[in-house]
This record gives structure tokens, C-alpha cells and sequence, in this order.
């Protein structure tokens, strides 16, 4: 696979099908290479750590070359790698495309069983097919995850929850629809074109909530008062050591009785306010300040112990730093440790999606140009080929 | 010797070959095993041949840069020894991205 693609939506998709075992050839500039190299966010920053994490999450298991693309020396090396490759990555604008000759029908014509991968902002059609986009904006703000999340009484939408989360979603639909047109290829020998963008992507996210919201005549989803909710079983508390869980018993008249017991208060299974989900609804914000009381006395831990030994479903709210020593995720393998020469190691998610349970062994991601001399070398080029070119500045 | 674009070097203490790509802005040695770097085809010293590799020692097809006078060299051929120009060492060209952040 080669990827022509910078930040990280597209670049997660590169990710996720490495992951899968994929040979993903990244191209970069040759003398500045992939921005998100230089990408501050969030308060992370390349180098903090030892690595450059934002550049390691989404380019792990790649390849590096370096190709001045915008050379007619350049494009014909790409071209030459594309080929041989199953599938082509993007999300550089269509006029850049169109200008650098990898274009959808330049690359068709090039290799017409190839799985072109398009990323976009917004789409490829329409007023703003050609406006670049960011998940903050096309993901979270404009398919109206931002005020959907607004908590009560807030001024403003809640920014995105954190570094590129819109562009890994919006990346692993693309990661999905390449696979089913590289099935579709098996079946009728036929390349095609893979469109997701980032609008798309959080339209589909948050379709229940759009959809919603035209059934109820309301223009925004309600978010519930945690002081008296619909379903008390179903809200957010703080244990007394100040940590957070969540009880999520949607259907609540299955377990009242159990956790009342098991939370040492058979009474209240009892107590005439709370003996129904419609009398608990009707008398919540009783309910919540009882919990609330008994909660506050306890440690998460001891709340833990008592919501383990009955059967409705409850969750601690971690922080991200916590997931890493998450017994969970570790046994699943949802967490591994990637290991770098100069000592430094970072926590990397494997692709969600295991097929036979098999999981990747997760590699760092390539120096900017490693991989220049080995990957041309196989493409049949010269030792003194290649030095020409990178004398003439056509690759890095 | 007088660096310029494309001007061809070669080490005297071990078979390291280059090429200047970037020539630098200021006058000074560069030298490769801490002895300055000859024509090729000249004699060299000949005296000295490094034994062991040096750290940093050149890498065939890296390109080396010395930020202060951005001087640039690709090597052509690698070798024991590592560059320097004057009293700096050059170092491995990294990737320079614009800074960005959100």
C-alpha cells in the first residue's frame, strides 16, 4: 500500500491496515516530511517522552520514503511504487491532487485494480469539497457533536475530547471500506474508489442523536441533570475518594432489588418512592442525594466490591493515564508497549478489530526517509540511480 | 578545499565518499576521523586508517548537516569515520516541520 497522506485521519487508516499486516510505503517530503512530526496538541509535543507521539500512534509498522512528488522525477518513482501496490492512500486536496498527477483518474489509469482511498474534509462533492477540514471542525463541531455533549448550563460546546479523535474514527471507516472494495476486487477484479470523510464520519456518529431529535422536534439532544435523572440507575457518581463511576442499568426494575442488597440497604428495595423504574423517575432526586450520601462515605474500591457482587452493569470512570494499568485491556491486548532504541516506550492501541484473534505485534514508526534506499533498491533502481536522485533533491 | 555544490570528497582515514549538496556560509575544514577530507582521487594521507568505526561514523545514502553554516553533504560511499566541519560535528538530516498546534 502506499499512502500520500499527512496528519492523522488518513494516516490512521495506513495504521490500522499495517496493523492488519499490510506493507504501507509512506511517502514524505524529503526535506520537511509529514507535519504531524512537528504537531504540538493537547499539550503534547514531539519529543516529550523521547518520541514524537502523535507522529508514532499513527505511522507505526510503515515504511518511510522520501520523494519530492511535485518532480516529474519524483511522480514517476511514485508511480512506478504505485504500480505494484493493492491500495492507494490520500487526503491531500483534490486541486493538489490534480496538479500533482495522483489524481483518481491518473492513478486508475496508472493501475486500474488499484483501491484508491480518498479522505476528505467534507466530502467530495458540493460547496465545500475543496475546504480543508480538521475533526475539531468537520467531525465534532459541524455534524453537532459539540453541543450535543455541552453539559447543562455551559457556555460554549465542548472542544474535541482529545488529539485526532474524530480522525481515527473517520480513519478506521476508511480502513473498513477498503477492505470490503479489496473483497469486491477478489469477485470481479475491479479497482475502486473508497470515499469517508470527516463530516461524514460524525453525521454517522451521531445519527441516533440527529435522528432523534427530528422525531422529538427538538434541535439538540437533551443532556441529563445528574440531580434528578429519568432513571437514577442509570447516572454518574463520585465515590468519597473523589473518583467517578457510572451506573448503567437501562433496564433498572432487573436489578434494584440486587444492588440495594448488595449495596447493604435492603431497606430501600422496600421504600415505596423507589419500587418501580416510573416511581423512581418520579422521586430521583430523593433517590440520587440517598446514593449520593452513601457513596461519598465509601472508597471507589469498597463501591467496586459491592457493585461486582451483583449483576447490572456499572463502569469506573478511568482517566486516559489510567487505561494503561487497566487489567482489561491489558489481558485483551488492547494496550502494548512499543519499544524504541534510546529507551523510550509508549503504550499503543492495536486495530480494534481482531481477526482470529490475532494480534499485531506493534513496531515504531519509521525515521523520516529510512527507508528511502531499501524500498527503491527492491523497485529495481540502482545504487548510483539512487544517489543521482537524491543529489538532484528528488528524494530524501 | 573549497566546498561547493557538487563538490566530491573523500576521506583520508577511511573509505567514506560524499558530495556536498548545501555549501556552507562560512570558511572552516571539513574533516572526516578528525582529519581533513581530500579529492577523490588524490593520494590522501594514507598515513592513518581508522581501526574501529567512530560514533556517528557516515552511513551511505544519509545526508549530514551542519545547522550553523548549512553546509549539507550526502554520502556516497560509508565509511569508519564520523564528519565534522571545523570544531562541530555534523549530524544526521532530520525532517524539519513547519510547528503547528492545536
Amino acid at each position: 500500500m502506499v499512502e500520500v497522506a499527512i496528519y492523522a485521519f488518513v494516516p490512521s487508516t495506513g495504521a490500522a491496515l499495517a496493523d492488519w499486516g499490510a506493507d504501507v510505503i509512506k511517502v514524505e517530503h524529503p526535506e520537511t516530511g509529514d507535519p504531524i512530526r512537528g504537531l504540538s496538541s493537547y499539550g503534547i509535543s514531539p519529543g516529550d517522552g523521547g518520541v514524537t507521539t502523535l507522529w508514532e500512534v499513527f505511522n507505526r509498522g510503515k515504511r518511510s520514503i522520501g520523494i519530492d512528488i511535485r518532480s516529474s522525477e519524483g511522480r514517476e518513482l511514485l508511480l512506478s511504487l504505485i504500480d505494484k501496490a493493492d491500495v492507494f492512500l490520500t487526503n491531500f486536496m483534490q486541486p493538489a491532487r490534480a496538479k500533482l498527477g495522483i489524481d483518481v483518474e491518473q492513478i486508475m489509469a496508472r493501475n486500474p485494480r488499484i483501491i484508491y482511498g480518498r479522505g476528505t474534509g467534507q466530502g467530495p462533492l458540493g460547496p465545500d469539497a475543496n475546504k480543508g477540514g480538521f475533526d475539531g471542525l468537520s467531525y465534532w463541531s459541524r455534524p453537532g457533536v459539540s453541543t450535543a455533549a455541552m453539559p447543562p448550563g455551559s457556555d460554549f460546546p465542548v472542544m474535541l475530547a482529545g488529539p485526532a479523535f474524530g480522525d481515527i474514527q473517520s480513519g478506521m471507516n476508511l480502513a473498513g471500506g477498503i477492505a470490503a472494495a479489496l473483497f469486491r476486487r477478489e469477485r470481479t477484479g475491479q479497482g475502486a474508489v473508497v470515499d469517508v470523510s470527516l463530516f461524514g464520519s460524525g453525521l454517522w456518529a451521531m445519527q441516533a442523536s440527529i435522528a432523534g431529535c427530528y422525531a422529538t422536534g427538538r434541535d439538540n439532544i437533551v443532556q441529563l441533570d445528574r440531580r434528578s435523572p429519568p432513571n437514577p440507575l442509570a447516572n454518574i457518581y463520585r465515590a468519597g475518594d473523589g473518583r467517578f463511576f457510572v451506573i448503567g442499568m437501562l433496564e433498572a426494575d432487573r436489578y434494584w432489588g440486587g444492588l440495594c442488597q448488595a449495596l447493604g440497604r435492603p431497606e430501600l428495595a422496600e421504600d415505596a418512592r423507589f419500587t418501580s423504574m416510573a416511581l423512581r423517575a418520579e422521586n430521583a432526586a430523593a433517590l440520587v442525594t440517598i446514593l449520593d450520601e452513601m457513596f461519598a462515605t465509601m472508597t471507589l474500591a469498597q463501591v467496586g466490591e459491592m457493585l461486582n457482587s451483583q449483576e447490572g452493569q456499572w463502569a469506573t470512570v478511568e482517566l486516559p493515564g489510567d487505561t494503561v494499568n487497566d487489567e482489561q485491556a491489558i489481558v485483551n491486548g488492547y494496550m502494548q508497549m512499543v519499544q524504541y532504541p534510546s529507551g523510550a516506550q509508549l503504550p499503543l492501541v492495536p486495530v480494534p478489530a481482531l481477526i482470529d484473534g490475532e494480534l499485531p505485534q506493534l513496531k515504531r514508526a519509521p525515521e523520516h526517509c529510512e527507508h528511502t534506499d531499501e524500498v527503491l533498491m527492491a523497485a529495481g533502481h540502482s545504487e548510483e540511480e539512487i544517489l543521482n536522485l537524491k543529489v538532484g533533491g528528488f528524494i530524501g | 578545499m573549497k566546498l561547493t555544490a557538487g563538490t566530491k570528497i573523500k576521506s583520508a582515514v577511511c573509505s567514506l565518499e560524499a558530495i556536498v549538496i548545501r555549501p556552507p556560509s562560512e570558511e572552516a575544514d571539513l574533516s572526516c576521523g578528525g582529519v581533513a577530507v581530500v579529492a577523490p582521487g588524490s593520494e590522501g594521507t594514507g598515513a592513518i586508517q581508522l581501526a574501529d568505526a567512530e560514533p556517528g561514523q557516515a552511513l551511505i545514502g544519509k545526508r549530514y548537516v551542519d545547522l550553523t553554516s548549512g553546509l549539507e553533504v550526502l554520502c556516497t560511499k560509508g565509511g569508519k569515520g564520523a564528519l565534522s566541519f571545523g570544531e562541530r560535528a555534523l549530524t544526521p538530516k532530520e525532517a524539519k516541520p513547519l510547528p503547528s498546534s492545536d
